[in-house]
């Protein structure tokens, strides 16, 4: 028997083979063995990840041997395009977390357990429930096209697109399932997978089945609160403000005033209880095939009223061997059920904004009873009731996910050295969404609210197959590998509209397809195991491009050189790692969302509220449709320089230098009026680069039997700079609220992307803002759009993540940290209500934010586009910190239990003035307020 | 299986062009798409655009026409200044980045692109090699025949508003970079070609409502010709009035009511006798947030709240739109009774010192969603009422005026036609020959046609735009209005357009 080292578990899958032969078998489940060898052999034990061990052989009949896990981390498997390597041998920029690494506290989604925990990622995750998160690797590469990473999850690539009704594409998937996280940072690494690496790929590899049984049970109950709120005027300070305060010169009237003194934002906010539960099996099926099975539900609510995600899922995965382990079939089956209630954002600023001094509930309304601003029945115009919004409304989305793929990895009997590897993989999700508010909705239109239901139903199916040959010949291993993928997603759904409503209609839509097809392969040479290569080289096929430009290449080469191998440090005690890598490679983009289609020569009709009339009979308009038969790939070139050390055996990092370069951008620009269906299209025009330097270190400080302490530091500095644009000319973007097209932002040669563009605000001699006055900068005597000039961007120039776990017997501390800095924020809650001409909503009143008493403003539209408004967003925050104690052999059962509590959104460290400092795209306008939570629960081992 | 990768759309909105043409409808479809581009800013709803980088609600083509022909002027003023570009149309401070220009300029160089789309696909080659069948072949004329009309009105547009065009016909490729037409060339091929489709266009109210025949053609040169002098510094007042006449003799006569030219069922009503060309608004099948659907909601009241007497919900927009001053004045008490004098203001000071203040200045109700039979359109929000692009009453005036100018006709008929305006409008204060002058056609025109995105045309023509010999509140970004420079009489050509195409370069001044 072959068993582990440290806890005498049977290991299976152990290669075990006479040395310098072709004679050898594998250990099975219970890791059992049998060879047959003369006295003298050599036998050589070995497994990934574990020491190997040679045994002369002296005619026992059982030889028991305990394999030690590996400790130094470079021996640590790494997940990589089709197929793995080792930390050590690995050539790119690559990084692992696997589940001891994971960062813990409320993890509703996946991404989140990967938040600050890699150099170069960041994640950003609004605090609606199960909300999907923006995750950038090194900060996108691209301007107009997709700045997703590419994810995987046990080979099945996934849509980056989610459907109606679910909260994104991860939300469906279960983080207790989930293994461990490969990042693929640069080109050497992701090139593999060509068209679609450019802005990293992240593979997810899930738990799987194992010979031992073991089970668990995870319990977590957790309790949010909001601890901020927008400063607004309370009942009575709106009352003496309404009283005191002109309004464009004249007075305003009081007899709109209430009685009451409501805060609206206590009212459409409310602490929440959530948990979750986990529920997974591990073990041998039938003694003979490994499986893990898992059970999961969470319920999650959201701080603002109504709101609410629940979700059950179901994950099964076999692995059993066949034929000595020359055959291994990995199926990964999964069910996800996602239940959402949406409350409507959009009434967490009509809450900001409404009148302080009216009740919530009005017994005498005709509107469900709740109070409106009205003349008798008739409504007045203005702002609605925000509780009675959410309360009258119930929008709802159920989303039903299945994925999954089947895995086959065959060792050729003859040459050992061959593998085949087949991967199918599918992926689909259907959801159907109502929304249905109350027929006493505040209206006065004949048609009383809202009741429609929509479907919808993406399709993900993926084929993939590779060979692999690894051999060795003396100093030199190789390994080769070729494969061929194919992939193809559909989308497509429909909705009611409105039935209350005879002029509006159902719709249907369905996206064309998209198909994806690769050719690829990889050669690594290693020689005396310190000089290392990796080609790599793909060819890629989209359906979204004509025929003469669908193909592409994307060719990929890095060298690494194990300096610590060398005599000269081998014997370092200082350095006890230090590998030096360099790469280069070429990854492309296709991803243009809604322009799948753009290179065929289409026409399109009007839907049925846009047709057109001739002789007063409807007829339905055929309009062309913008095209360009000329779109081909964006492309990234990235060069890195990489150093992975480690010191005293105690402390490991990297540091990597790299820039890319988007050449031809997927961007859509300007094109001579009449010469198309429409004034601009996406072409291929321009360049962005970006230039970053990534720093980790993982120290750990104290290793002793009671007491562990380690930590994990990592930084990012990014710079991103448009080099070229489409004609050289600025792109406004950044569309604010506070009218209709106002921008904020703008794309601009020599610059960073989303710089902001705004007017230079004027102060007078108290240093008070002059409201409507700005510095004349180009001195031309008239303030117009020429005189904006650019400040800062939404994107931080540095990103710092600190994690640290302590473990005292049997008790765990953790917490971890993040900072930004050098991210501008631009205000739009300040800039878009506080004025006081906002005031007057309509012929009622309305709430404004008690910052108008910095500015003393007057008008909106003299003052949006100020500087005032834009702030550093620089910050520095706790996510969590979680306390846990274990109790070990409870019984004969149950092996452990862990007891544990802790806070999520602990405390957040900014000088900016607005809810929260961490918004997107630089935008502030009143984002889901992420709540600080308070964490206990449970963790059962048997 | 590289051959997946040849993928055809799956959207039952969406045809290939080698799949539509198999069907014979599709060749009136596409004709509609091109006369739809005027009403639509995409196929997907009212928020739809196919343009970019321009606000779907504000790229309609009726709509950004009255931007730069109204509001610019002393007729109209938006309280929302906040709506990027309107602060700086209606205070005259554009610049070649202002939005509307933008949306302005690409909306008409669309119905160019799409006109040009249908005539490569109706050649001969093209039908014979389709085989197109006799009855679709024998209404092929008129058809091309409208689309070089709507092509033509796009130059002409172009002409009056920007001074220049990218000039592309049917024989130029996809995404090339044409030569930029100046007025001189633009007037040229533009007179050209109208001569040239007369033949084949569809006699003078024999076409179905919604489609352009003879008098559309003729309405675009009468108007040519009236302002010649600016676009060409030629005197064709002969050529005017000719045309005028032409359209008269077409059968059209005057509304019986005034404001039926602005009701929800002015496709059917008396309307119909006087509108030469609407753009078709249906509050249900054609959704627009196009000059109609604005002026409707925009022109409720902040005070009177009276958006259902015209049909829409009761607040509209909120006091959108006010008049300036100077349009209210030409409405004095003799004009009390006169049905074109549709101005609200009682409870309101004529001055409007702040933009945004909604309570100042007068409103008007000219426009209705209401029928003329008392009931209402089928949307409270999108109008059912379409607007009346071309209509007898401004040839009337154009006649008028034309006459005056040295262009021929008859003194009387000239007279008769002012006073059968007054008449039509219950308004007995005839006029005499001797009244009839050049600064009273400008006023009376003001009277009649105002809201009609007609009115920056007339200013320049009296050389009243620009200069410092009218001022009109807010003009020039004064309060009471400051003199504009001359170059102010065309608009800058967008920097997005100008940028896509180097030989457009910009106009002097800007």
């Amino acid at each position: 028997t072959v068993t582990e080292q440290s806890t005498s578990i049977p290991l299976p899958g152990v290669n075990v083979v006479i040395k310098n032969t072709t004679t050898g078998t594998a250990t099975d489940f219970d890791g059992n063995y049998q060879i047959e060898a003369k006295k003298g052999d050599v036998i050589l034990f070995s497994y990934v990840g574990y020491q190997p061990m040679e045994i002369i052989y002296s005619g026992q009949k059982t030889l028991n041997i305990q394999l030690k896990e590996d400790a130094a981390q470079l021996d640590e498997i790494v997940v990589i395009g089709y197929g793995s390597t080792t930390k050590k041998d690995a050539t790119g920029s690559v990084e692992s977390i696997t589940s001891e690494d994971f960062t813990r506290g409320n993890i509703v989604t996946p991404e989140n357990l990967l938040s600050g925990r890699v150099a170069g990622v960041s994640i950003n995750t609004s605090g609606s429930p199960g909300s999907g998160s923006e995750i950038r690797i090194r900060g996108g590469s691209s301007i107009n096209a997709s700045n997703n990473p590419l994810i995987i999850i046990d080979g099945l690539p996934i849509d980056n697109n989610g459907v109606n009704g679910s909260n994104g594409i991860l939300a469906t998937i279960n983080p207790n399932d989930i293994d461990s996280f490969s990042v693929l940072k640069d080109a050497s690494a992701t090139a593999i997978y060509g068209s679609r690496a450019s802005n990293g790929v992240i593979i997810i590899v899930t738990k799987k089945g194992k010979a031992t049984f073991s089970a668990t049970y995870d319990a977590q109950y957790s309790f949010g609160e909001l601890t901020d709120r927008i400063g607004v005027f309370s009942g009575d300070e709106f009352r003496q403000l309404i009283a005191s305060q002109p309004v464009n010169g004249s007075s305003l009237n009081e007899s709109l005033l209430g009685t009451a003194s409501t805060d609206w934002q206590d009212e459409i906010f409310r602490n929440t209880v959530s948990s979750q539960h986990n529920i997974s099996m591990q073990g041998s099926l039938f003694k003979a095939i490994p499986t893990r099975f898992s059970f999961g539900t969470t319920n999650q609510e959201g701080a603002l009223l109504t709101s609410n995600f629940e979700r059950r899922n179901l994950g099964l995965a076999l692995n059993p061997s066949f034929f000595d382990s020359h055959l291994k079939i990995n199926l990964n089956a999964n069910l996800a059920f996602e239940d959402n209630r949406f409350g409507d954002t959009g009434q967490i600023g009509a809450a900001l904004g409404y009148d302080p001094t009216q009740p919530v509930y009005d017994p005498s309304s005709p509107f469900g009873g709740y109070y409106q601003h009205r003349n008798g029945s008739l409504l007045s115009n203005g702002t609605t009731n925000p509780v009675a919004s959410l309360l009258q409304r119930n929008n709802y989305g159920d989303a039903n996910r299945s994925y999954g793929n089947l895995n086959f990895e065959y060792k050729f009997h003859f040459i050992p050295e061959l593998k085949a590897v087949l991967n199918l993989g599918y992926d689909e999700t259907e959801s159907k969404t109502i929304d249905y508010t109350s027929t006493l909705v505040a209206t006065n239109d004949p048609v009383k609210g809202n009741s429609s239901f929509g479907t919808q139903k993406r399709t993900n199916k993926s084929f993939d197959g590779y060979l692999n040959y690894s051999k060795e010949f003396g100093d030199v291993r190789t390994e080769l590998m070729t494969g061929y993928s194919y992939q193809k997603f559909t989308n497509n759904g429909g909705n009611t509209g409105n039935r209350r409503d005879p002029a509006s209609f159902p719709s249907t839509f369905a996206d064309p397809d998209v198909v994806l097809i690769g050719f690829f392969g990889r050669a690594n040479i290693s020689l005396l195991d310190k000089y290392l290569l990796t080609v790599t080289y793909r060819r890629d096929g989209t359906s979204r491009f004509s025929e003469k430009n669908r193909w592409g290449n994307f060719p990929a080469a890095a060298l690494a050189w194990n300096i610590s191998d060398e005599d000269f440090l081998k014997d370092s005690n200082t350095i006890s790692n230090l590998k030096l890598r360099v790469g280069y490679g070429i990854t492309g983009q296709q991803d243009i969302s809604g322009n799948n289609d753009i290179f065929l020569n289409r026409y399109r009709g009007g839907d049925q509220n846009s047709q057109y009339q001739f002789g007063n009979a409807v007829i339905e308009s055929l309009i062309a449709s913008e095209i360009n038969p000329d779109l081909k790939w964006e492309e990234t070139s990235t060069i890195e320089f990489g150093v992975d050390y480690g010191l005293f055996d105690k402390v490991t990092g990297s540091l990597n230098f790299f820039q890319k370069n988007s050449t031809d951008l997927l961007f859509t620009a300007s094109v001579a009026d009449g010469t198309n269906f429409s004034n601009s299209i996406i072409q291929n025009i321009g360049e962005l680069q970006i230039q970053g330097v990534e720093f980790s270190v993982n120290t750990d400080i104290v290793k002793k039997e009671d007491l562990n302490i380690n930590f994990n530091f990592n930084a990012t500095f990014l710079k991103r700079e448009i080099k070229e644009l489409a004609l050289g000319q600025d792109v406004r973007t950044g569309g604010i609220a506070g009218g209709t097209g106002n921008n904020i932002q703008i794309l601009r040669e020599g610059e960073a992307p989303n710089s902001f563009s705004v007017f230079k605000q004027l102060y007078d001699t108290s240093g008070n803002p002059i409201e409507g006055a700005y510095v004349d900068l180009n001195g031309d005597d008239i303030i117009n759009d020429n005189d904006r000039y650019l400040k800062e961007n939404p994107n931080a120039d540095v990103i710092l993540g600190f994690q640290s776990n302590i473990n005292y017997k049997n008790l765990d501390l953790s917490f971890n940290l993040r900072a930004n800095i050098g991210n501008y924020a631009y205000n739009n809650v300040n800039s878009s209500r506080a004025q006081y001409e906002r005031i007057l909503d309509n012929s009622v009143l309305a709430n404004i934010p008690t910052s108008i008493l910095n500015t003393n403003f007057q008008r909106t539209s003299d003052v949006i586009i100020s500087d005032i408004y834009l702030e550093d967003a620089s910050f520095l925050k706790m996510d969590n910190i979680t306390l846990g104690y274990t109790f070990n052999n409870v019984s004969k059962t149950l092996k452990s239990i862990r007891l544990w509590g802790g806070i999520q959104n602990v405390f957040t460290i900014t000088n900016y003035s607005g809810l929260d400092p961490e918004v997107f795209g630089g935008i502030d306008n009143l984002i889901y307020p992420r709540p600080r939570t308070v964490l206990a629960g449970a963790n059962f081992k048997f | 299986c590289t051959a997946d990768l040849d993928i055809t759309p799956n959207d039952d909105q969406t045809t290939l062009s080698e799949d539509l043409f198999t069907n014979e409808t599709a060749y009136k479809q596409v004709l509609a798409g091109i006369y739809a581009n005027l009403a639509l800013t995409g196929t997907d709803g009212a928020g739809s655009s196919n343009l970019k980088n321009i606000d779907a609600g504000t790229s309609q083509f009726g709509r950004v026409l009255l931007y730069v022909q109204s509001l610019s002027a002393d007729e109209m003023i938006w309280s929302y200044e906040n709506d990027p570009g309107t602060r700086e149309i209606q205070r005259n401070l554009w610049t070649a980045q202002n939005p509307l220009l933008l949306g302005m300029f690409s909306r008409a160089h669309l119905s160019i692109a799409l006109a040009n789309n249908f005539l490569r696909e109706t050649t001969d080659a093209k039908l014979d090699a389709r085989n197109v069948s006799t009855t679709v072949r024998n209404e092929m004329p008129a058809y091309r025949a409208e689309a070089r009309l709507m092509r033509a009105m796009s130059y002409y547009y172009m002409m009056d508003i920007f001074g220049k065009a990218n000039f592309s016909t049917e024989d130029d490729a996809l995404n090339s970079q044409p030569p930029a037409y100046d007025r001189a060339q633009l007037f040229e091929f533009v007179e050209s070609e109208l001569k040239a489709i007369d033949t084949d266009l569809i006699a003078s109210r024999q076409n179905q409502y919604g489609r352009a025949d003879k008098s559309v053609a003729y309405m675009i040169l009468a108007k040519m010709y009236l302002n010649a002098e600016v676009y060409i510094n030629e005197s064709r007042y002969t050529d005017c009035v000719s045309y005028c006449e032409k359209i008269i003799n077409g059968g059209y006569s005057l509304a019986t009511n005034y404001l039926h030219n602005f009701m929800a069922d002015n496709n059917t009503n008396s309307a119909t006798n006087e509108v030469i060309f609407p753009i078709v608004s249906d509050g249900l099948t054609t959704q627009n947030y196009g000059p109609t659907t604005v002026m409707i909601n925009g022109s409720v009241g902040s005070i009177e709240v009276n958006g259902t007497e015209v049909g829409v919900s009761a607040g509209g927009w909120g006091g959108a739109l006010r008049v300036r001053k100077q349009l209210a004045n030409l409405f004095n008490s003799s004009f009390a009774n006169d049905t074109r004098n549709t101005i609200i203001s009682s409870g309101r000071s004529i001055e409007i010192t702040d933009i945004s203040d909604k309570d100042s200045g007068y409103i008007l109700q000219k426009y209705s969603n209401a029928t003329s039979t008392g009931t209402f359109g089928v949307d409270q929000t999108f109008v059912d009422t379409d607007f009346p692009l071309f209509r007898l009453a401004d040839v009337y005036l154009m006649y008028a005026e034309a006459h005056l100018r040295g262009g021929g006709g008859s003194l009387t008929t000239a007279v008769g036609y002012i006073n059968a305006l007054r008449t039509r409008a219950n308004n007995s204060n005839t006029i005499t020959s001797g009244e009839l002058t050049l600064d009273f056609i400008l006023d009376e025109r003001g009277r009649e046609l105002h809201w009609e995105a007609h009115r920056r045309q007339d200013l320049i023509r009296y050389k009243k735009f620009t200069g410092g010999n009218y001022n009109w509140v807010w003009k020039g970004n004064g309060s009471n209005g400051i003199s504009l420079p001359a170059h102010f009489n065309v608009y800058p050509i967008p920097t997005a357009s100008m940028a896509a195409n180097p030989n457009l370069t910009q106009n002097t001044g800007y």
